[in-house]
């Protein structure tokens, strides 16, 4: 199971019923592979940083489901062939998760280091002001 | 002869260069640059977050190179894969008019 990231872009001018029909369609192949739907987020009419099938605007909708990588493929196979569909994007997101889970942790260990070593820290900026004067008296 | 009067023509035009690039790093002081998403601890560049990609986009939508831009490399490869896939979905423009 590996945790992607599906971004599309649905003619703008379909009803809501048209763009739920389309998240449906996913959230169908989806649960019908065994994988599980974790998140829909419908980021609405949005203005295209450039023209699509003649059209300006674009409906966004972001799905974030769990699923084998062989779902993956019917789930572009069928927006590529749906009309309503204008562009989609499928991204793996589950190590980029992972890594950024571990990279939050990293400094959530450095951060709780950091009370101990700020004193030695807080004695040097003190100290620091005496000697830019020094290389300036070379010049 | 006339190769030895050749030299000191090239010669003589050197050392005019060599005062110019003088002056200029005289006159210029020239700031080290830092990677941005190392100063701001960014660690996600999401394609999805336009504000902080245009940021990285010149006025052309251009990808700003790292030359430029400070960024060091191996963020600039993740930019460049984000900005690509923004461009994709019309997130960000392939050539932006100016």
């Amino acid at each position: 199971m590996r945790i992607y990231e599906e971004l599309f872009i649905v003619d703008p001018g379909l009803p809501e019923e048209e763009i739920d029909a389309v998240v449906g369609l996913i959230e169908d192949v989806v649960k019908e592979a065994g994988g599980a739907i974790e998140k829909v987020e419908k980021w609405g009419r949005r203005k295209l940083a450039y023209r699509i099938q003649k059209k300006e605007e674009g409906y966004y909708v972001l799905v974030q489901f769990s699923a084998a990588g062989s779902t993956v493929k019917e789930i572009e196979r069928r927006l590529r062939v749906d009309e309503r569909v204008m562009r989609y994007l499928t991204v793996r997101i589950d190590e980029k998760l992972k890594w950024l889970e571990k990279r939050r942790k990293q400094r959530e260990k450095r951060m709780a280091k950091r009370p101990q070593a700020a004193q030695p820290a807080a004695a040097q900026p003190a100290a620091a002001p005496g000697a830019p004067a020094r290389p300036e008296g070379g010049n | 002869m006339a190769e030895a009067k050749g030299r000191p023509i090239s010669a003589s035009q050197k050392p005019t260069g060599g005062d110019k690039a003088v002056v200029s790093r005289k006159q210029y002081f020239r700031r080290k640059k830092v990677c941005r998403f190392c100063v701001e601890r960014i660690d996600d560049i999401d394609y999805k977050n336009t504000a902080l990609l245009t940021a990285f986009i010149s006025e052309r939508g251009k990808i700003i190179p790292r030359r430029i831009s400070g960024v060091c490399s191996p963020h600039q490869r993740r930019l460049t894969t984000a900005i690509k896939r923004a461009r994709h979905v019309a997130l960000l423009p392939f050539v932006a008019e100016v």
